[in-house]
C-alpha cells in the first residue's frame, strides 16, 4: 500500500482531471433515502471523475453506498442532489423515456447474479439488446458471435443459461453488456457468486477488453481478487469517498 | 425477439400455463357447444316454420293477415301469376284459400284455420306432405278430404276415416258447414301448428265458402333465403299499384325473426360472460408471472428496454397463453359440433315441452364458420384486456427497486 502522502496526492490528481477527459463526472452527488420519514444519507456530496479506459473498483463495507453510486451513475437511481454527466450529457436532467434510451446506447450493465433472460440462448441474450437498438440482423449476428468468442463461449452460443455454469453465464452477461457498444460498463459485484477459477477467467477477460479495446469498467466489489487487479480503487465509507487510489504501475 | 421471449415465457411455468389453458379450452368448448345447440334449435324452429307453412315470402291482399276477412282475397290472381312468373328469383309458389272455422266431432270441437290448397303446388313449397304419420297427403281425388295435425286429431278424438264437421262463415256472412273425412294425420315439430291447422283441397273449401277461384295467400319458396329481400323488391316492382302486402317470413312471423336476431346477441353475450370469467383466470396467471419476474423486468428496463416493448411483451405473452388454450377449445368444439350435427341429440324425453316451443325432439347443433373466427377475435380481445392490468403493474416497477428485490 502506498503512503498517506501518496494517496492524498493521487486523490488530488484524480479530482483535478479536466472534464474533457472524463467520460463520467459526478459533481456533488448526494442521495438521501426516506427524506420525509427516517432520512438515510447513502451518498454525501460525492465528486468523482472516471476517464475513458479506466478499470476502476469501488470498494467499501456493506451499506457504504457502492450500489447506490453505481445505480446513480447508471441512471437507475436519481440523486437527491448534484449532477451526473456522462460524456457531456447531464443524465439527471433527462426524462424517463430519454434516460432509458440513453442507457440502451451508452451504458453496459453486469449484475451480481448474471440476470440473463432464461428463455434466450447465450447468442440471443447478446443479440437481444442490439435488436432493441434496431441494428441490422447481419450486424447483431456478427457482433454477438464475435463477443461470445471473445469471452470464450464460441462453442456454447446456442446454450440456454440453465445449461451454463455461473462463470459462463457471467461471461455471457459481459458480452451482453458490451453488445450495444457502450461508453462504459458498470458491474455490480460481478464476481460475488463465482468460484476462484471463474473469477480469474472473468477478470482476465475484462482486463483484456480494457487493455486491448480500451473499454471502461467501473465495478463495485468486496472481492480482494478483483481489488488486486483494479487499476484505480475508490473507497467509500458512509457515502463519502475516503480514498481514491490510481495504481499506475500495478500491471 | 420480443415475440419469441413472450412465447417462451408462456412455457416457463408449464403446469400453471397448462392449468389456465385447460380452463380456457374447457370453458370455450362448453360455451361454443352450448351456443351451437341454441343456434341449432333456433335454426330448426325457423326451418320448420318456413318448411311447414310460412315459406319465404307471402302475398296477401292488404289487411288480410290482420283481419282474416274471407272477402279480402287477392284480386286479379291470373294477372298476378303472370307478374310473379316474370320475376327472376321466384320459381316455386302455391296459392291458398285461408278461412277460420270450427271443427267438430261427436267428441269435441276446436277452432281451426282451414287451408284450402292445391296439393301438387303445396308439395313444391312446403314439406308437410313428408310429415304424415298416418294416412296420406291428398293422394286420391276423393272429395272433402281433410288432413289434420296429431294434436287436433287427439283433441277431437278422430282417426283415419273419421268424419269432422267443418263450419265457417261464408262471404255473405252465413254460417255454412260440411263433413270432411280424415285422410291423413301429420306431426310437425310445433304442437301449436298441429293443433290449429287443417288442410283441405282448395276446390272443396271454395265450394263450401261459396267463392270460386278465390285465393287469400300466395306462399313463395326461394332456393336461398338470402335472396328474399331481392325477390320482394322485384315482386313489389312487378305488382306496383296493386293493394297487395308482399312480406318476407320476417314480417309474417315477427316473433321468429326476433328470436333469430336476438339468438345471436344472446349467444355472443353468453360467450362474453364465459370469456369474462376466463379473463380473471388469465389476469391472475399473468399477475403471478409478473410478480415472479420482477427482477428480470427490472434488468430489462435497466439495460434499455422501453415501456412500449415491456407492454408489448406482456400483452403478447397473454395473447399466446390465451390463444393456445382457445385454439384447442375452438378446434375441439368445431369437431364436436360437426360430429353431433350428423347424429343429433335425442331429447325425446322432453319432446312435449320442446314441441310446445315448435322444436323437434332431436336437436342438431350448428354454427357458421364465421362464428369460430369471431370467437378467436373475442379471445384475442379478452387476452389484451386481461393483460392490461399486469402490464401496468410491470410498467410501474422501478428498475433499481426491481433489480434489488
Amino acid at each position: 500500500m502506498k503512503s498517506r502522502f501518496q494517496l492524498n496526492y493521487l486523490l488530488a490528481r484524480s479530482q483535478q482531471k479536466t472534464s474533457t477527459m472524463s467520460i463520467i463526472q459526478l459533481s456533488n452527488i448526494s442521495k438521501i433515502y426516506n427524506p420525509d420519514t427516517v432520512p438515510v444519507r447513502a451518498l454525501n456530496h460525492v465528486n468523482l471523475n472516471i476517464d475513458k479506459g479506466e478499470f476502476t473498483a469501488i470498494v467499501g463495507p456493506s451499506g457504504c453506498g457502492k450500489t447506490t453510486l453505481l445505480n446513480t451513475i447508471g441512471g437507475l437511481d436519481h440523486p437527491t442532489e448534484g449532477k451526473v454527466i456522462i460524456d457531456h450529457t447531464d443524465i439527471t436532467a433527462l426524462q424517463s423515456k430519454a434516460l432509458i434510451n440513453f442507457r440502451l446506447h451508452n451504458i453496459g450493465f453486469v449484475f451480481q447474479d448474471y440476470s440473463l433472460l432464461p428463455v434466450l440462448t447465450a447468442r440471443e441474450n447478446t443479440e437481444f439488446i442490439m435488436q432493441l437498438q434496431n441494428r441490422s440482423k447481419k450486424e447483431y449476428r456478427q457482433r454477438a458471435e464475435e463477443l461470445l468468442k471473445e469471452v470464450g463461449l464460441g462453442d456454447k452460443m446456442d446454450f440456454f443459461p440453465s445449461k451454463l455454469s455461473g462463470g459462463q453465464q457471467q461471461r455471457v452477461a459481459v458480452a451482453r453488456a458490451l453488445a450495444p457498444k457502450p461508453k462504459f460498463v458498470l458491474a455490480d459485484e460481478p464476481t460475488a457468486n463465482l468460484d476462484s477459477k471463474s473469477t480469474n477467467d472473468l477478470l482476465d477477460i475484462m482486463l483484456k477488453l480494457n487493455k486491448e479495446e480500451h473499454i471502461t469498467f467501473l465495478f463495485s466489489t468486496h472481492d480482494q481478487r478483483v481489488i488486486d487487479k483494479a487499476r484505480r480503487i475508490v473507497v467509500l465509507e458512509d457515502g463519502n469517498i475516503v480514498k481514491d487510489e490510481v495504481l499506475t504501475v500495478s500491471y | 425477439m420480443i415475440t419469441a421471449i413472450s412465447w417462451r415465457n408462456v412455457w416457463r411455468s408449464k403446469l400453471r400455463s397448462i392449468v389456465i389453458m385447460s380452463a380456457i379450452t374447457l370453458g370455450l368448448t362448453g360455451g361454443i357447444f352450448s351456443v351451437a345447440i341454441f343456434n341449432g334449435m333456433s335454426e330448426q324452429k325457423l326451418r320448420s316454420a318456413i318448411d311447414v307453412q310460412t315459406s319465404h315470402i307471402q302475398i296477401h291482399q292488404q289487411g288480410f293477415r290482420k283481419n282474416k276477412d274471407i272477402r279480402l282475397y287477392i284480386p286479379h290472381l291470373e294477372k298476378l301469376k303472370t307478374e310473379i312468373l316474370s320475376t327472376n328469383h321466384v320459381d316455386k309458389w302455391a296459392i291458398r284459400t285461408v278461412i277460420s272455422g270450427m271443427a267438430a266431432t261427436s267428441n269435441g270441437n276446436a277452432g281451426i284455420q282451414l287451408n284450402g290448397i292445391i296439393p301438387e303446388d303445396e308439395k313444391q313449397v312446403t314439406t308437410l306432405s313428408q310429415m304424415m304419420i298416418e294416412g296420406e297427403y291428398f293422394e286420391t281425388q276423393r272429395k272433402n278430404q281433410i288432413v289434420v295435425g296429431k294434436k287436433l286429431a287427439d283433441k277431437l278424438e278422430v282417426k283415419l276415416g273419421s268424419k269432422i264437421i267443418v263450419t265457417l262463415q261464408d262471404a255473405n256472412g252465413e254460417i255454412v258447414g260440411a263433413a270432411f273425412r280424415v285422410s291423413g294425420i301429420f306431426k310437425t315439430p310445433s304442437s301449436l301448428f298441429d293443433e290449429s291447422q287443417a288442410f283441405v283441397r282448395k276446390g272443396d273449401l271454395e265450394k263450401l265458402a261459396g267463392q270460386a277461384n278465390t285465393s287469400h295467400e300466395i306462399a313463395i319458396r326461394m332456393n336461398n333465403i338470402e335472396q328474399v329481400p331481392e325477390a320482394i323488391h322485384e315482386l313489389q316492382a312487378a305488382t306496383n299499384g296493386q293493394p297487395l302486402a308482399i312480406e318476407s317470413w320476417r314480417e309474417v312471423e315477427p316473433e321468429l325473426a326476433y328470436l333469430t336476431d336476438s339468438m345471436w346477441q344472446i349467444n355472443y353475450l353468453f360467450l362474453a360472460i364465459i370469456l369474462a370469467a376466463l379473463a380473471f383466470g388469465i389476469l391472475n396467471t399473468m399477475l403471478m408471472a409478473i410478480f415472479e419476474r420482477v427482477k428480470e423486468l427490472g434488468v430489462l428496463m435497466a439495460v434499455g428496454m422501453n415501456k412500449f416493448n415491456i407492454f408489448k411483451m406482456i400483452v403478447l405473452e397473454t395473447v399466446f397463453l390465451s390463444l393456445s388454450g382457445a385454439l384447442v377449445g375452438i378446434a375441439l368444439s368445431f369437431a364436436l359440433v360437426k360430429w353431433i350435427n350428423q347424429i343429433g341429440i335425442n331429447l325425446s324425453m322432453f319432446a312435449e315441452g320442446l314441441a310446445s316451443y315448435g322444436l323437434s325432439s332431436i336437436i342438431y347443433p350448428n354454427l357458421d364458420n364465421e362464428f369460430y373466427l369471431s370467437i378467436t377475435l373475442m379471445v384475442i380481445i379478452t387476452a389484451i384486456l386481461a393483460s392490461i392490468y399486469p402490464a401496468i403493474k410491470a410498467l410501474q416497477l422501478k428498475p433499481v427497486e426491481a433489480i434489488h428485490g
